[in-house]
């Protein structure tokens, strides 16, 4: 009962002792609500807040963001820099698992760049020259590759898809041939569908490389370019790398011989015998792969198809497919652009949101260890 | 009453303008009140009540009605307002002025009743500042332990209990000074 009185003594006592505002101030805060609290300008609220803040606390926040700044930099650096061989298996359909083969035998961590570049037409008259780099075959010394004086071997390749009429498609199969051997080429697979007044043309072709941009100007001149992709791969490394390997190879196979002429007992003799052959098998293997590398850098692989569905020949007019052609590849376009700025923005936005929720955190406890 | 008045800011702006007149009128003096009391100092008081409410201003279409009173609301951020000017101060609920600056005298005052003022204020000022921040909520500010529960973030129980040991300890202080 006592208690319960002191208790209504001391809440009296308390309320007596609730501090009131200074009418001045609270007129002032009037004033303000009923302007709708008029913001400072918000670069002079950010100078006074900067003032106000002692060096200690602006120079760690910002050395953070010049940090977080610096290692955005580098890593987006690094990913344009070293980020093409995932692109070129996806891009690069008829190089990508040799490519990669290539890779994989020639270690790994060298410096096989097999970076990838669709090009567009405007980069065909740079072609030629990459193409005769890639033509010429790199030295059996892997010392080139290491200085990086040498001429980089590249492998090229290209799709082209061109539109004509129905009744010009064989027409135009034909003058592909022609191109092809004037070119010194190799047809490898050709095929040509005629069906209701609709046709189509499919080529597999290899073209030297340092004729590739001949060609595919004079393959675009077959009818309405549909569609046209470029691709190329260093294969310098794995190159030089199969040329050494081969180089060493030769060298054991002359050590063995050597042993086997000083042979003194039958047993000794199978037995250099039997490592000469293995040896010799494996320099084989090698011949071959240096081969191919060789002419893959020698020859290009050029996909050509001749279409006449949806395809607009010379004089014909642009229709309701062509619209939706069009339409479809803007819309492919847009997607493109938009993946492009989320794969940009997305991990900002993701290190803002961290940064936010740390904030957050550091805010609560801080203002918890305020009150103890 | 103001619940319903908060709840319409993003349907209609002013009736949002008035439903915050609305809070801002009813809470103006009770805000004030828990910043003194807590903070000991008119002016970052003054401070931490304009800051406030201009804070709540800005954020009243963002308030919701699901989550809790407007009154709440209002003091969960005139609390972080405090504690943010606490800790921009680098100390605990110190003095930074004279009690008696905050503690008036009154004209109409007999001597002992200021006597009495400034011993309660004493006692006061030997809570620590959880309990000082409660016995404000509380008594200055006119907050129900409901309220003070969803300001301090605890549950209504735990929120009474502390509540409950603050007076013990301020009416042990007072020693039957009262």
């Amino acid at each position: 009962m006592d208690s319960s009185r002191d208790d209504e003594k001391l809440a009296t006592a308390l309320q007596e002792l609730r501090p009131t505002p200074r009418e001045e101030f609270a007129a002032e805060l009037d004033e303000r609500a009923a302007a709708g609290f008029p913001r400072h300008s918000r670069l002079g609220g950010l100078l006074e807040r900067l003032r106000s803040t002692p060096p200690r606390k602006v120079l760690l926040p910002v050395g953070a963001l010049a940090a977080t700044v610096l290692v955005l930099g580098v890593v987006v650096a690094g990913v344009n820099s070293g980020g093409g061989d995932s692109a070129e298996q996806s891009n690069l359909p008829f190089l990508s698992g040799a490519a990669a083969e290539e890779e994989a035998e020639s270690g790994g961590g060298e410096a096989t760049t097999a970076s990838q570049e669709a090009t567009t037409e405007s980069l065909e008259s740079s072609a030629g020259d990459e193409a005769a780099s890639g033509a010429s075959a790199p030295s059996s010394s892997g010392s080139a590759a290491a200085t990086g004086t040498s001429k980089r071997s590249i492998e090229r390749s290209a799709e082209i898809e061109i539109g004509t009429a129905p009744a010009e498609v064989s027409d135009a199969a034909s003058r592909v041939s022609a191109i092809v051997h004037a070119n010194r080429g190799i047809v490898q697979r050709s095929s040509l569908d005629e069906d209701d007044g609709e046709a189509r043309a499919e080529f597999e072709l290899l073209i030297p490389s340092g004729k590739l941009g001949d060609a595919l100007a004079e393959f675009s001149e077959l009818g309405d370019v549909l569609s046209r992709n470029e691709a190329t791969a260093d294969i310098t490394a794995p190159t030089v790398s199969t040329a050494e390997r081969l180089q060493d190879s030769r060298a054991r196979i002359d050590s063995l011989l050597g042993q086997l002429a000083d042979a003194t007992t039958e047993a000794e003799r199978e037995t250099v015998e039997a490592e000469l052959r293995a040896e010799r098998r494996h320099a084989a293997r090698l011949r071959a792969r240096l081969a191919d590398l060789k002419r893959r850098a020698n020859l290009s692989r050029v996909s050509l198809r001749i279409v006449s569905d949806g395809g607009t020949a010379s004089g014909s007019s642009w229709g309701v497919g062509d619209a939706f052609h069009d339409a479809g590849r803007l819309l492919a376009g847009a997607a493109a652009v938009a993946i492009v700025v989320l794969a940009v923005l997305a991990p900002v936005a993701l290190l803002a949101l961290l940064a936010w929720l740390l904030h957050r955190a550091w805010l609560r406890r801080a203002r918890a260890r305020a009150l103890s | 009453m103001n619940q319903a008045l908060v709840a319409a800011a993003e349907e209609a702006p002013r009736e949002a303008d008035l439903a915050f007149e609305c809070l801002y009128r009813a809470n103006r003096d009770d805000v004030y009140a828990y910043a003194a009391g807590l903070l000991r100092d008119r002016a970052a008081a003054e401070e931490v009540t304009a800051t406030a409410f201009e804070r709540a201003y800005r954020k009243r279409s963002r308030f919701d009605p699901g989550r809790g009173e407007p009154r709440a609301w209002l003091f969960g951020i005139a609390r972080n307002a405090a504690l943010d000017e606490l800790r921009r101060r680098g100390r605990h609920a110190e003095l930074a002025a004279d009690p008696a600056d905050l503690l008036a005298e009154r004209p109409d005052q007999s001597a002992e009743q200021a006597e009495r003022r400034l011993a309660l204020a004493a006692a006061l000022a030997t809570l620590d500042p959880r309990e000082r921040e409660l016995i404000a909520l509380k008594f200055f500010a006119g907050l129900s332990n409901q309220e003070i529960a969803a300001v301090t973030a605890v549950s209504e129980s735990n929120a009474g209990t502390r509540l409950h040991r603050a007076v013990t300890k301020l009416r042990e202080a007072c020693d039957g000074l009262l």
